[in-house]
């Protein structure tokens, strides 16, 4: 591919307790404005964190992060290193676990960041906002609380919410894993939806159909390194790493894709 | 049983004083939720804080209200801060500081179980979404510590609400102050001090009463 990378992961490395528990060993990879990057993996072996890292939930031993040409590097503070926080205001991230408030309803779970953080005026969030879920089929619950929501209307607002800050790269961690099955396809259909919109994103999930739906690129990451990456294709069809074989064939085995 | 002769007449003749008082005693309870709601929240987020610099001293501010009686307090604030500060407010200023002072230590203990309550995902999306500390803490935490501690601060201000009754010894005119007078004046302490007491009691105990009730719905909401 001859694109420029949009973003660019260097040699990200972190580790729990002072070094001893080791999570990201110097992962390493690139996308392009056009890609639609998945993540997929064993347990443990460092996808979320990698997301977690990149959106500055994490502290991290070292590494860079360059997005749309700019470089940022980890800063050190008082021991602590972490990824400079310009980065944050350009990157949106949905999480496994309904992080609605939930004492918000949904028009201001999405006005508050808009709002409070960028000084949008209330009425102008409002608009965007209403816009927003409209497009996406929730104008009706506007004014509901979150515990009056399903699962899966849940995640949309939450996606939504994410939406209302203008992210340049958005981050799905395992969006879908905590959903009843029937739930799932309108979450995904969302996603793709963005996807078709030109949205970069990276994805990190166990639904390997979706996977195999969404993914420009493929990243299979384990024990804190990216073990192989590659287009959608080459990857389920012929992976190379004996890892990647290993782990494709325990997880296919039980789903039809 | 003596054969005491109940006679509410001078209670009843007097019962404009009393209400009075009452003003006063609700205007300082009023004064010390309105501002001990908040306060104590502020303050439970000081004394979790990991800079010890800020959570050492509201430990002791918190400790020291807790384990003194509200009476050496207000007593303290009304002869001691004066002198000391080398101000001199009203009684009613001196006796409401005590009590929101008071009533602020106690909350922030039960906003810091509260606040443990908050789910920490709802602090993950906080960042994500590049909310501040602070609009964090007031948007997302505060409401919803809120909810969570309202059983224990709604039992606060119930004893704050009877605890108000010490500031009659330093000549704030409240409720129990004028209870006083009025046995002093009719004779009548009993009568007198039975209907100061049942006034405490007509207000405090509907209010617990619906805490109680509250309190049980969100029990089975939560179950």
């Amino acid at each position: 591919m001859s694109a420029a990378p949009f973003l660019e992961i260097r040699d990200l490395r972190k580790s729990y307790s002072r070094g001893a528990i080791p999570v990201l060993n110097g992962i390493a990879d690139t996308m392009t404005k056009s890609d639609r990057l998945v993540i997929i993996g064993p347990s443990g072996g460092g996808k979320s964190t990698l997301l977690r890292c990149i959106m500055g939930l994490e502290l991290i031993d070292g590494g860079s992060i360059v997005l749309d040409g700019r470089n940022y590097i980890a800063r050190t503070d008082n021991g602590k290193t972490f990824i400079d926080r310009v980065l944050q205001r350009q990157v949106g991230m949905v999480f496994q676990h309904y992080t609605l408030f939930p004492h918000l309803t949904v028009l201001q779970n999405l006005i508050l960041a808009p709002v409070k953080r960028n000084r949008e005026r209330k009425s102008d969030a409002i608009g965007r906002a209403e816009t927003l879920l409209s497009r996406f089929g929730l104008a009706s619950k506007l004014r509901s609380y979150p515990s009056q929501l399903s699962g899966g209307q849940k995640q949309r607002v939450a996606i939504a919410r994410a939406l209302m800050l203008d992210p340049k790269l958005m981050l799905f961690d395992e969006v879908t894993s905590a959903l009843d099955p029937e739930l799932i396809a309108e979450v995904e259909a969302m996603i793709l939806g963005l996807a078709d919109g030109g949205m970069p994103m990276m994805i990190v999930t166990h639904d390997m159909g979706f996977a195999k739906n969404i993914a420009t690129k493929v990243l299979f990451c384990a024990d804190g390194t990216v073990m192989e990456s590659g287009d959608p294709q080459t990857f389920f069809a012929a992976p190379k790493a004996q890892r990647t074989q290993e782990f494709l064939a325990k997880i296919l085995r039980g789903t039809k894709v | 049983m003596s054969d005491y002769h109940f006679d509410f007449f001078y209670v009843v003749h007097g019962f404009a004083r009393l209400m009075q008082g009452l003003v006063i005693s609700l205007e300082l309870t009023a004064t010390a939720i309105g501002i001990g709601t908040f306060s104590g929240f502020i303050l439970a987020l000081a004394t979790s804080s990991p800079n010890r610099l800020l959570s050492v001293p509201t430990r002791l501010f918190v400790e020291t209200f807790r384990c003194t009686p509200a009476l050496i307090q207000i007593v303290w604030f009304f002869y001691c801060f004066p002198m000391l500060a080398n101000v001199f407010w009203s009684p009613f200023t001196m006796g409401a500081i005590a009590l929101t002072l008071n009533l602020t230590a106690f909350n922030s203990e039960a906003y810091r179980a509260a606040i443990q309550s908050v789910p920490s995902a709802h602090r993950d999306a906080s960042v994500a979404l590049g909310l501040s500390k602070w609009t964090q803490a007031l948007h997302v935490v505060f409401p919803q510590a809120l909810r969570f501690a309202s059983p224990v601060l709604v039992s606060n201000a119930i004893g704050l609400f009877q605890q108000s009754s010490l500031v009659a010894v330093v000549s704030v005119e409240d409720l129990m102050y004028q209870g006083k007078i009025l046995a002093v004046e009719t004779y009548r302490p009993i009568e007198a001090f039975t209907t100061v007491a049942v006034i405490y009691f007509a207000l405090s105990f509907p209010i617990s009463q619906l805490a109680a009730r509250v309190e049980r719905h969100y029990a089975r909401l939560l179950a």
